[in-house]
């Protein structure tokens, strides 16, 4: 390598390696050159967000080396890689709603000094970038709290290109954007390139990375799987680099799915967050998958359906026992047999202080009280000890705390939960997310179990290969549309996946 | 020889309240000749409960997650209702003392809909309505003490025979009232789970705000209790009663390991909180202390409670 090659090599990555759980990055070989707009693309989970934070500092690679301009580059936390020139702007947004734009600006910029900064040339400094990304409308005295969430999106972006960083990595950088905002934030990032400045953009929109970024990475399961220039690359050969080719096999034994009376119909269903209606039904003893990007509505249906968000136009019905019920609150929804296992295990699942038997036993007190609600101990041990033993729940006695279950454990019980309260229709949300192996299976093994005994289980999973074992049939939401549907043995991983991608795609196709 | 000792540790640990409350005791009685005596006994007994009703209310509370400031004025606003009702209006003694337990439910009823309801903050809540029923109390007694007389003083009157009042019979009839509907009965499960996981007791189909609503207004009618309580302990209504009530209520639950941070407590430790609180007035004032002595010992008891709870759970 000579001197004057080196110049032209922004950020080199050697090997770098990566693990959690499980191994999140292999290997992990990147060039990316100066001035150029470098497209990072993969599926949820394929290690893209794990990349950028070990750029940043946030994380320690395993192994593996990075050289930026030709010399080492070991960032030891963020403010290190500010230092040295490389400057994340994350998907999750970290302004302060209580400052100012300016202030905002100014918090990030950790080279300025605070006593000397004189307000007016903050403020100026605030004005300058917020042209840049095409909030001229804005004054910088503005308070972040107020603004859109476009707006910030904007000012996030803004605040990371006045870090005069040398390398940028934007992580989803347009997702709350118009097509119109993401032209002008385009054009700015391409004009910056022509400075010599250099960008990391990750994007689900594959669209708006083909056309704007000179070369594109694709990451899978933690590999590279292929980098090359934007021109010799189409939407198609993305996917199906994202995908693989080897399309796995079923393994888990069903029978087929007869025709059984309807247990559920959305219909027209609309929420603040979900703001195009939604219409399906499904029918009972069926594993219904709701695929998509995250942030493409598949929590925010679950929401919806289970009544913990309010609608605000559509109706969910429930046929139960030759009746027609429209459950509005979660409360309504588990007397009528619903049960939710939410995302966020810790925040909204497990009470982590009380034992195991309280986390089984609470959705259905009624099953062990008396009519006066006098809970009979007895009752209780009885039901948790079958529970417990049916799914295999590691423990040593129904007495333990919870937090002391490894989180596959964990999962069980809140699946145990709704066993006891006897639920006919399950919403799963990411049911098996970071459960270890065995648990997985064990979870799998139980909701085809309940399946066949006429349960009907909707289950969001942003893993395709297990929605392609479970599911009967799998909805598609993209962008929080519903945009397709498919029926076992009709569907092949990349029209799947196609369609997780599709509305994202239109709606940045210029007009 | 040696897994008995274990035993025995395991034993004391999990019993460790009513380890320290005997270790206090038997301190007392060796450095104080006349401190185990009946007459303490009956003493401490009579004197304590208006404060174990109280803190019974705030025990739930807490661990349903909040916290109930204004008790210690609902006392002197409950004790004011009953002698302006018996001595102004001249109401038989017990409608003034139904009204004046009314008043503490009404003011638990209006914390409850503040904070529940309209998610306000419920430290701020309680704090205003700290305020707002002191100055009720005052105005309700022209901020006079109403002298009542010997009848209502019956309730808190020892019976002869066994040494105790109607009043802490009472008081004792709900310890263990409270602590079977805490443990054994499905809303005592609801409380625990929304103090433990607001949401995840939402998602498990229990309505957060109606439990919290619920805790805060059986604090309220538990405070106004204490006010009848007060009242006839004193035999009159005094609108200064029950000033840092709400905080030795506070002290007993934590002494009785109740979390401040909710999901977790017991209505007969916070009993136990109260009488080691109650043991150490007693006792050291027997042994010559003076009053500010005891203060600064009495707040290192509660630090120390909640650093051996923690060592315990940890």
């Amino acid at each position: 390598m000579t001197k004057k090659s080196q110049s032209d090599l922004g950020l080199v990555a050697r090997g770098i390696c990566k693990s959690f759980a499980a191994p999140v990055l292999q290997d992990v070989d990147l060039t990316i050159h100066r001035g150029h707009i470098h497209g990072l693309v993969g599926e949820n989970g394929a290690g893209k967000s794990t990349l950028a934070k070990i750029l940043i500092g946030l994380e320690m690679a395993d192994a593996g080396s990075l050289y930026l301009d030709g010399q080492p580059y070991r960032p030891i936390n963020t403010a290190d890689s500010v230092r040295k020139g490389v400057a994340l702007c994350a998907q999750e947004l970290s302004l302060i709603d209580d400052l100012t734009i300016a202030e905002n600006i100014l918090l990030h910029n950790s080279s300025s000094n605070w006593v000397r900064n004189k307000r007016k040339h903050v403020e100026e400094n605030a004005v300058r970038l917020l042209e840049l990304v095409g909030l001229e409308d804005l004054t910088p005295r503005t308070l972040v709290g107020r603004l859109s969430l476009a707006e910030k999106q904007l000012v996030e972006i803004a605040k990371t290109l006045g870090s005069k960083a040398k390398l940028l990595i934007l992580d989803e950088p347009t997702s709350a954007l118009t097509a119109q905002q993401a032209d002008r934030l385009h054009e700015v990032l391409k004009k910056l390139a022509r400075d010599r400045v250099t960008f990391i953009y990750i994007s689900h929109r594959l669209g708006d990375v083909l056309r704007i970024c000179d070369r594109i990475s694709v990451l899978r399961d933690g590999q590279l799987q292929l980098t090359a220039e934007s021109h010799e690359l189409t939407e198609k050969t993305l996917i199906w680099e994202m995908v693989g080719l080897d399309e796995r096999i079923d393994t888990i034994p069903r029978t087929a799915i007869g025709s059984s009376p309807r247990l559920l119909s959305v219909t027209g269903l609309q929420t603040e967050k979900l703001p195009h209606p939604i219409s399906f039904h499904c029918q009972r003893s069926e594993i219904l998958g709701i695929a998509g990007l995250d942030g493409s509505g598949r929590t925010e249906l679950l929401n919806a359906i289970y009544g913990l968000d309010k609608r605000i136009a559509g109706s969910v019905k429930l046929h139960v026992a030759g009746m027609t019920a429209e459950p509005r609150n979660p409360r309504q929804a588990i007397r009528f047999g619903m049960g939710l296992v939410a995302e966020d295990r810790a925040k909204d699942g497990v009470f982590a202080d009380q034992t195991l038997a309280f986390n089984i036993s609470i959705a259905g007190l009624k099953r062990i009280a008396n009519r006066l609600g006098r809970l009979i101990r007895r009752r209780e041990t009885q039901a948790v000890a079958t529970l417990v033993a049916a799914l295999r729940v590691r423990h040593r006695n129904s007495r333990q705390k919870m937090r002391e279950l490894s989180g596959g454990n964990q999962q069980k019980s809140i699946l145990a939960r709704w066993l006891h309260s006897r639920s006919q229709l399950l919403l799963l949300d990411e049911p098996t997310r970071g459960v270890d192996v065995n648990a997985k299976l064990a979870i799998h093994a139980e909701l085809v179990r309940l399946r066949d005994t006429g349960v009907t289980v909707i289950v969001v999973s942003s893993e395709l290969d297990e929605l392609q074992s479970l599911c009967d049939r799998i909805l598609v939401l993209s962008n929080r549309v519903l945009v397709a549907e498919f029926e076992r043995n009709s569907w092949r991983q990349e029209d799947i996946l196609a369609a997780a991608f599709s509305n994202y795609v239109q709606e940045t196709k210029p007009s | 020889m040696r897994e008995f000792g274990i035993r025995v540790a395991q034993i004391l640990e999990e019993n460790l309240i009513f380890v320290s409350l005997l270790a206090i005791v038997v301190f007392f009685s060796l450095i104080s000749e006349s401190f185990l005596s009946l007459t303490t006994l009956a003493t401490l007994l009579n004197q304590l409960p208006a404060l174990t009703v109280v803190a019974i209310g705030m025990t739930l509370v807490l661990i349903s997650g909040g916290i109930d400031l204004s008790v210690g004025s609902v006392v002197a606003l409950s004790s004011g209702v009953i002698g302006a009702g018996i001595v102004i209006l001249g109401l038989p003694i017990p409608l003034a003392a139904c009204l004046g337990i009314l008043a503490g439910g009404i003011v638990g009823l209006a914390n409850g809909s503040l904070g529940a309801y309209l998610r306000l903050p419920i430290f701020i809540v309680t704090l205003g309505m700290l305020e707002v029923s002191r100055g009720l109390a005052y105005l309700v007694t022209d901020s006079q003490t109403i002298y009542i007389g010997s009848a209502i003083q019956a309730f808190a009157m020892p019976w002869a025979s066994i040494g105790m009042s109607t009043s802490i019979l009472v008081a004792l009839t709900l310890v263990v009232a409270f602590e079977f509907l805490l443990r054994s009965t499905i809303f005592g499960r609801q409380i625990v789970a929304v103090g433990s996981n607001e949401s995840a007791a939402e998602i498990s189909g229990i309505d957060p705000k109606r439990v919290r609503c619920a805790v805060l207004v059986i604090s309220g009618l538990l405070a106004g209790l204490g006010g009848l309580m007060n009242a006839a302990y004193l035999g009159s209504a005094d609108p200064n009663a029950g000033i840092g009530l709400e905080l030795s209520a506070i002290a007993a639950a934590v002494i009785g390991g109740t979390s401040l941070m909710g999901g977790r407590g017991s209505v007969v430790g916070a009993f136990v909180g109260v009488l080691i609180v109650s043991v150490l007035q007693i006792g050291l004032a027997q042994i010559g202390i003076t009053e500010p002595t005891k203060r600064v010992i009495t707040g290192a008891v509660i630090i120390l409670a909640v650093i051996l709870d923690r060592w315990r759970t940890h």
